[in-house]
């Protein structure tokens, strides 16, 4: 499912947050939003899953504005894996990502042996197999994490939104969470921190500041010492991997003399 | 800790149902063999004829049993709605009377007692009951109006909303009894809010009975809504669920369904917050099982704690909500120290 955002402004209380954003996620890519904290990232992801509401422009969903479809009917093509999870009440892990299926079924509707296959596969893609009778209560914060990410999964959507999903994570599971949904080769977009990784997992990136697209294209074309500089206020040199050339950040911290320059 | 599994649970719950109603009903100022109590009743029940004229017959089918099953309604209903409460707040503290209904029940009995049906014309007529009633719906509508009001509805504000007007339900019920309250009206406000089944008749039965079987049966098909509420209103939004309408709906299933419980019974407190917790010890958070579970403990532990209300002083009738708070606290404790049962991660 692709989406597409056409002016879109968010006011959170009298204060205005997003300022006129146009942007898309087409072609089963995946699209990279970065900035800093305080960007309106957020904001404008909560706006796509109908948690806010836009106060100017529309949000499309394959060329039908959100606010024409059934909350139910978007939920079955489009997830969501957000920052915090609050799990107050002890469900199993198989519990928490069968929810994943709600959408796909009808109120009294029993879950399939199809839906137990989905789930089972979720578990599976998201290392959690052995996990599946654990209680939520029970895991740490990086496991929650992968667990809301089996239910993303299980929803079987073609258009996933991520709010920075590896933000409690270690470094092998951000590169393992971020490659399941790479190879899921749906629609994402994606609240990321870390450059780097950004810079190698998405197809196309938009740097937004203070609630506006600063820039916005493909990795290799916006992640500059000049734009990292303007948005996020540091110095640093980038370095290419000399196996991979994958992109390689090096921050300099303020005061201290870059390196040769002087 | 390992859960058992759904039927065995559902199915030892039964027989222990079973077991406690032939308890309930064979103790009291006149004993009766429990064997002499399951004859009349399955006696009764079937309209056969067992034994011909046992003399405990009527003291069985006219008092005791009337009272037992009032206890299974009474107990079933504050449980469901305890759990359904949970469910829509995300909160593992809250009850059904969070909605300000035991207050707003409160202060209409209160006005009742203290300023005698007659003064309150049509309502007057139609006792306590109908005063308490009207005191709690009221109460529930201020309650989720406030918590509405100009914005979406949030947890924090509905809890907020709900401590607001209980307190001024509550102070506005003991300033009318400050002010025009006598000994023998404050004693019987005061029994009125400790709660009590005695009142229970065949008759008095039918109001209860029904609500509870409605809202139960509705409530049980509603297990991924509330399965997704408890997920926290985004993750709920984005499963595909429309959080604030169901939100409301299930908000007046359980105003209308606990503001009738309270003006049969009067304020039983704790049921409609521990049961669910000892529920969810047994089975999980899953409402597909839990709603089924938390109706059956709560109609057990209510009708064995109305059996000791009754039973522990001879001749005296001490007020039930004693002994929900009395033999509930100690358990709730036990189950909130044994480290199996985390109902919160915090």
């Amino acid at each position: 499912m692709d989406l597409r955002l056409d002016g879109v402004e968010i006011d959170i209380g009298t204060k205005k947050i997003i300022h006129g954003i146009d942007l898309s996620v087409l072609q089963n890519s995946f699209v990279a939003l970065l900035g800093p904290n305080g960007s309106g990232k957020s904001t404008l992801l909560k706006a796509i899953y109908r948690v806010l509401r836009p106060s100017q422009g529309v949000i499309y969903l394959n060329d039908l504005s959100i606010d024409q479809i059934p909350v139910r009917k978007i939920a079955q093509n489009l997830s969501v894996v957000s920052q915090f999870q609050s799990n107050h009440f002890d469900f199993t892990v198989e519990e928490v990502v069968m929810m994943g299926r709600t959408p796909h079924l009808k109120k009294l509707e029993k879950e399939s042996k199809k839906d137990y296959e989905i789930v089972e596969d979720a578990l599976h893609k998201t290392g959690l197999s052995e996990y599946k009778n654990r209680n939520i209560l029970s895991l740490s914060g990086g496991e929650k994490q992968r667990v809301a990410l089996a239910r993303a999964i299980a929803q079987c959507p073609s258009l996933m939104i991520l709010d920075e999903p590896s933000n409690h994570l270690d470094i092998k599971y951000q590169l393992e969470i971020l490659s399941i949904i790479k190879n899921l080769n749906i629609n994402v977009l994606a609240a990321l921190h870390d450059i780097t990784l950004a810079a190698q997992f998405s197809d196309y990136i938009y740097f937004l500041k203070e609630g506006e697209v600063v820039c916005h294209g493909i990795p290799e074309k916006v992640i500059t010492k000049e734009t990292l500089k303007e948005i996020y206020e540091v110095d640093c040199e980038i370095f290419h991997d000399p196996r991979t050339k994958s992109m390689c950040i090096s921050y300099y911290r303020k005061g201290v003399m870059i390196g040769g320059a002087t | 800790m390992k859960k058992m599994s759904f039927p065995i649970t559902i199915a030892c719950l039964f027989i222990l149902l079973i077991l406690t109603v032939g308890i309930c009903v064979s103790v009291g100022t006149m004993k009766i063999p429990i064997l002499e109590t399951y004859t009349v009743l399955i006696e009764k029940i079937f309209q056969l004829e067992l034994v011909a004229n046992s003399t405990a017959s009527g003291v069985i089918w006219q008092i005791r049993f009337p009272r037992v099953l009032m206890g299974i309604v009474i107990g079933a209903g504050l449980a469901l709605c305890g759990v359904v409460m949970q469910a829509i707040v995300q909160n593992p503290l809250a009850d059904p009377y969070l909605l300000g209904i035991s207050s707003g029940g409160y202060l209409g009995a209160t006005l009742f007692i203290i300023l005698g049906g007659s003064s309150l014309g049509f309502l007057g007529a139609m006792g306590i009951s109908a005063t308490a009633f009207l005191g709690a719906l009221a109460a529930a509508v201020a309650v989720l109006t406030l918590a509405s009001y100009k914005s979406n509805m949030t947890t924090t504000k509905l809890i907020l909303s709900g401590t607001i007007i209980n307190a001024a339900c509550t102070a506005a019920a003991n300033f009318v009894m400050a002010i025009s309250g006598t000994d023998s009206t404050i004693a019987r406000i005061t029994f009125w809010t400790m709660g009590s089944l005695s009142s229970a008749k065949w008759e008095s039965l039918l109001v209860p009975l029904c609500a509870v079987v409605m809202a139960s049966t509705f409530l049980m098909t509603q297990y991924r809504p509330l399965n997704a509420m408890l997920q926290g209103d985004e993750t709920a939004i984005t499963l595909g669920i429309n959080i604030h309408f169901y939100r409301r709906l299930y908000m007046v299933v359980v105003a209308l369904l606990t503001g009738i419980l309270v003006s049969t019974t009067g304020i039983i407190g704790f049921v409609g917050l521990i049961i669910p917790h000892i529920a969810r010890a047994l089975i999980g958070a899953n409402h597909r099982r839990l709603i089924p579970v938390s109706i059956l403990t709560g109609a057990i532990f209510l009708t064995g704690v109305d059996a000791l209300a009754r039973t522990i002083i001879e001749n005296v009738e001490l007020p039930i909500g004693i002994f929900t708070a009395l033999v509930g606290a100690p358990f709730f404790a036990y189950i909130m120290i044994k480290k199996s049962y985390n109902f919160s991660n915090e």
